[in-house]
């Protein structure tokens, strides 16, 4: 593990999130307070329904709590504007969702790329980084093909490659194996794991399988909108 | 089957926003294109009414041979319903420098309300008409600013006589006339005591009894009457009068045309999407045990409720719609034709058929695909976009746009309208074919060039465009409905000069019809301003060639200023040049195309002309045509002098640097004497009075198409936004702000509208070629291709696919990203 293990990296506090179904209001996260240190690699589990998901978006930023603060190295992003936000998700934040969200038509080095582009970075300043992370995700020789040419491991690969290329503080990954095979499932987590351990990336991810679970430092469970 | 029809209630009811487009796309087409049908059938009527004139719903007319003819000279067959005697004289109206001939018609007011009663402009009867009165066209009486019971002077060979107006008529029924000046109606004792007439009538206008045919009537006719005494003739070509009409509506088969063509991609690209919506419901329906035919019903009979219903609600549109713009015509009744509203049950059956046809058509090949898919991936939702091989289709594209545009060129005869309709059609169809390759060349350019400007956001805009069907779909719908405004409006305002501007391209700016001596000519010559005198010997019927009588010929001294000032047209490139040398020196004869269709004539025939006194050998050296003048044959005017005899002229064309000035001066030449002197401004402005109606509705359609194009793009902009809002959200996920979107949405909607506009530019071009190929034959006139038509269309197409991009980027603005992103 690295060094900077023990500083939070984010921290959810008194989180609530309400939805509104008709006149009906759920609610989904009750009250929720949780911790997660740098380098450390979270899951989070816990049955359909129990509002994981929805506190991994939170905490990602991708959506906002009914109530309650999520700060990220201490500051509360929770009430961010728009602009700030997405600067927020292309410079200190990577996402690996259960069905990739690749672009489909761009190409695997484009889709890599994406966080940066929209950055205002020039893609050819970078060629390095996106080789050197190509490499590490396995995927060299597929640059050039596009999501539908590659085959579900593959594009998972490529959505973890575009997750780390701007060297984001926390790696977010909602199900992450959920729509692949088993075994390709074990390589996807062992290279998250690698990932973890080598350089000390933050990453929180919501997992059903206990075997992914397995590969992480520590499992926190939410049932009901609370963490038991 | 009726859980089936509350299914299919609820998805209508569901998708608000798409079934109203749905619906509006199908009802605008079934309106226009019933309008475009009744307007062409009103048109034929209207067209049927004025070659009709003053003979109503007579078909046939009896003259004498010699003198008058009596009502009693007529048997009395029972296939004669009515029989009305016609007393004709000519007179001139003179003011302020201005003749006007007016033709003075007579006839026993009772029998004509049998065959053709005169409407009265303020809708009342005559009923003693009698003494000295007259009643005059509105038309007339407003130009010259005379009101009923006004006391108007007529000049009667020479003589003149005091009327008093009695009413003021709409100019139609006997008040109709095709050429200039104007008709008036006199009591027949009055006409008669005028012209010194005792007895008889000019013509006798027979309207056969019902169920009997015109032809067979004329036939017992023949038969009846003393042979060579009467002549017995019908009053209307009625296949002349069905090609008039069609060539007016002409715009109205081009506006239905490109109306079902947008029809059918709106209605087909909604359905790829409804489709592509029902996919877990169309695996449950198969997982249940729904064969593939009854899903494609199923899915194919929500397509016949829109259908159908477009159909029911846009017929009535149309009939409105039609009525507000005839009505709208009715306003200049007076100055124009009254276009009957004609309403066919042909016409309604046929536009609900096609409405609901062109739905299921249109929908047919989505839903059959749908259907058709393999259960396993429509219930696990791995259905994949079929993979089309580019080579194979833009070789067919390219091989179908070379096809459409040689094709009208080779054909001929009957065979040129077929060409010419495979040629429209194929121009959009290889078009459709090509713009997805034509859309990856351009946006990889754009790719480099947006970078530059716009930065990573321009690149990435140009980026997405790249085999990007929604976008490919767009720029399609937007060249179709572009392509369709540029050819109707190009076309709608080539019949705009082709009816209102017969002098179109010719050089003549103004003209006197009159007896002219040479010294007279001489005058205009000397004239200030002036610039060219064409004056020109005229023998109206007065010459025979080899034993036809020429309706008009006419000696110049001045071949290529003829040629110039009335705009002719050579059947053959160089062929009055050729013939120039010979024509002074030679006798030598031009004739018009018309004149060798009627004669069968031909270049190289030897024609003996004659006046009945001496006869002559001309060669034929050439032939033309032109709509600014009907002569028949032009001469040397060496030779009408020589032999026939001419001294003063009867007809001179001029230009001048002010024509104005020029013909108030020819007007004061002539004095008293009767002439028409007009300029071709004013000539024109009175031509606009008559045809100005029958226009009208066409610039109102032009605007129901343009709706129509505006909501097919708002349509797919709408589609667009349905299928990209997961990509961006995905986007904003990884870090796209708003501000981005924006700028992105804004790229790529402009350069959808510009590759729309540049397509639809060139491809309006060549079916503008199309159309005037197939319509060349019958005319001497090109069409006017306005640089400003073509490129404000263009903008107005890249307008609306920018405004239609505020609703994406307000929708992507309120998005929520968790919904859109989370699932596939």
């Amino acid at each position: 593990m690295k060094q900077n293990v023990g500083k939070i990296a984010v921290e959810g506090k008194h989180i609530v999130k309400d939805f509104q179904i008709g006149s009906t209001t759920t609610k989904v996260l009750k009250d929720l307070s949780l911790q997660v240190a740098r380098g450390e690699f979270v899951s989070i589990m816990g049955p359909s329904g129990s509002g994981k998901s929805t506190l991994l978006y939170i905490l990602g930023g991708l959506d906002v709590p009914t109530s309650g603060q999520v700060l990220l190295n201490g500051t509360d992003i929770s009430r961010f504007g728009d602009e700030k936000m997405s600067r927020l998700r292309r410079q200190k934040i990577g996402f690996v969702f259960q069905f990739y969200n690749l672009i489909p038509n761009l190409n695997v080095e484009e889709n890599v790329m994406l966080p940066l582009l929209l950055d205002g970075k020039k893609m050819g300043s970078y060629k390095k980084q996106l080789h050197h992370i190509l490499e590490m995700v396995g995927l060299s020789d597929r640059r050039k093909h596009t999501p539908r040419e590659l085959s579900g491991g593959q594009q998972q690969r490529v959505a973890i490659a575009r997750a780390l290329i701007g060297n984001p503080e926390i790696l977010f990954a909602d199900e992450p194996t959920g729509n692949l095979d088993s075994k390709t499932g074990a390589e996807i987590m062992s290279l998250l794991q690698e990932i973890n351990q080598s350089s000390g990336q933050t990453i929180i991810m919501v997992t059903h399988s206990p075997e992914a679970a397995e590969c992480s430092s520590r499992i926190i469970t939410v049932q009901d909108g609370c963490i038991i | 089957m009726k859980i089936i029809l509350k299914y299919i209630l609820t998805n209508v009811k569901e998708r608000k926003t798409r079934t109203a487009v749905m619906l509006l796309s199908i009802l605008l087409s079934t309106t226009l294109l019933f309008v475009s049908f009744s307007i062409s059938a009103s048109y034929e009527s209207a067209q049927r009414k004025m070659a009709r004139g003053m003979a109503g719903s007579a078909t046939i007319s009896v003259t004498a041979a010699k003198g008058s003819i009596k009502l009693d000279v007529l048997p009395n067959l029972p296939s004669i319903q009515t029989r009305v005697g016609i007393l004709e004289g000519t007179a001139l109206y003179h003011e302020n420098g201005y003749c006007e001939s007016i033709d003075l018609i007579a006839a026993d007011l009772a029998q004509l309300k049998q065959i053709n009663p005169p409407r009265l402009i303020d809708g009342g009867t005559l009923d003693n008409f009698s003494g000295n009165q007259i009643i005059l066209p509105d038309r007339f009486t407003s130009k010259y600013h005379i009101n009923a019971g006004d006391t108007i002077a007529l000049q009667l060979g020479g003589t003149p006589i005091r009327l008093q107006v009695a009413a003021t008529a709409a100019y139609d029924t006997v008040f109709l006339r095709h050429t200039r000046g104007a008709n008036a109606l006199l009591p027949p004792s009055t006409l008669a005591g005028i012209l010194g007439q005792t007895d008889g009538y000019s013509k006798i206008l027979i309207e056969p009894a019902a169920g009997t045919s015109t032809n067979a009537l004329k036939k017992a006719l023949e038969e009846a009457l003393p042979d060579g005494d009467y002549k017995v003739s019908e009053v209307v070509n009625e296949a002349q009068i069905a090609a008039d009409a069609r060539q007016k509506s002409m715009p109205f088969f081009l506006i239905s045309f490109f109306a079902l063509t947008m029809s059918i991609f709106i209605i087909y690209s909604s359905y790829k999407v409804i489709t592509l919506d029902r996919l877990p419901v169309i695996g449950t329906f198969r997982s249940i045990g729904a064969t593939q035919k009854a899903v494609t019903r199923i899915l194919l009979l929500e397509s016949f409720f829109y259908g159908g219903m477009g159909g029911l609600i846009g017929i009535p549109v149309g009939i409105l719609a039609l009525k507000l713009i005839l009505q709208g015509m009715g306003q200049s009744l007076s100055q124009g034709i009254e276009i009957p509203v004609v309403i066919s049950p042909f016409s309604i059956l046929f536009s609900f058929v096609i409405a609901v046809t062109v739905s299921l058509f249109s929908a047919w090949f989505p839903v059959r695909r749908a259907s058709g898919l393999p259960i396993k991936d429509v219930i696990f939702g791995t259905v994949e976009e079929k993979r089309h091989s580019w080579g194979f289709i833009m070789l067919l594209g390219i091989v179908l746009f070379a096809a459409s545009v040689v094709l009208p060129k080779l054909a001929v005869g009957n065979m040129l309208y077929l060409a010419g309709g495979f040629s429209l059609l194929g121009l959009i169809a290889a078009t459709i074919l090509i713009i997805p390759l034509l859309t990856n060349l351009l946006s990889m350019g754009l790719e480099r060039l947006y970078g530059r400007f716009f930065g990573n956001e321009g690149r990435l805009a140009a980026r997405n465009m790249r085999d990007n069907k929604n976008v490919q779909q767009n720029i399609t719908l937007l060249f179709i409905s572009i392509s369709a405004v540029i050819a109707i409006t190009v076309v709608g305002s080539f019949v705009t000069t082709y009816v209102s501007d017969v002098f179109k391209g010719a050089e003549l700016e103004g003209f006197a019809d009159g007896k002219m001596e040479p010294t007279f000519v001489e005058q205009v010559k000397n004239m200030e301003g002036i610039e060219k005198v064409l004056p020109l010997h005229v023998y109206k019927n007065q010459i025979q060639a080899n034993g036809i009588t020429l309706s008009r010929l006419e000696g110049t001294d001045h071949l290529d200023w003829y040629r110039s000032m009335f705009a002719l047209h050579e059947t053959e490139k160089g062929m009055i040049e050729q013939a120039a040398p010979a024509f002074y020196k030679e006798r030598s004869i031009l004739l018009s195309e018309d004149c060798m269709a009627r004669t069968g004539f031909s270049v190289g025939d030897s024609l003996s002309l004659s006046n009945g006194t001496t006869q002559h050998d001309y060669l034929v050296v050439g032939s033309f045509k032109s709509r600014a003048t009907d002569v028949e044959a032009v001469i040397s005017s060496s030779f009408t002098v020589s032999d026939f005899g001419a001294s003063a002229y009867a007809f001179l064309a001029y230009t001048a640097a002010d024509p104005d000035a020029i013909i108030v001066q020819i007007r004061d030449l002539f004095g008293e004497t009767p002439n028409w002197s007009r300029t071709v401004e004013e000539f024109n402005n009175d031509a606009l009075a008559t045809v100005g109606a029958f226009l009208q509705p066409m610039h109102s359609l032009t605007y129901l198409i343009l709706l129509l194009a505006a909501v097919g793009v708002i349509n797919n902009l709408l589609i667009n936004y349905i299928q990209k809002r997961r990509n961006t959200a995905m986007y904003k996920s990884v870090g796209l702000s708003n501000r981005q979107n924006t700028k992105m949405t804004l790229i790529e909607g402009f350069s959808s509208g510009l590759m729309g506009a540049i397509a639809a530019i060139f491809v309006s071009y060549m079916e503008i070629q199309t159309i005037f190929l197939v319509a060349g034959p019958k005319i001497s006139m090109v069409p006017d291709l306005d640089a400003a038509a073509f490129l404000t269309a263009g903008c107005m197409g890249i307008a609306v696919t920018l405004l239609g991009s505020i609703v994406p980027i307000i929708k992507g603005r309120k998005m929520k990203l968790v919904e859109e992103i989370k699932f596939e």
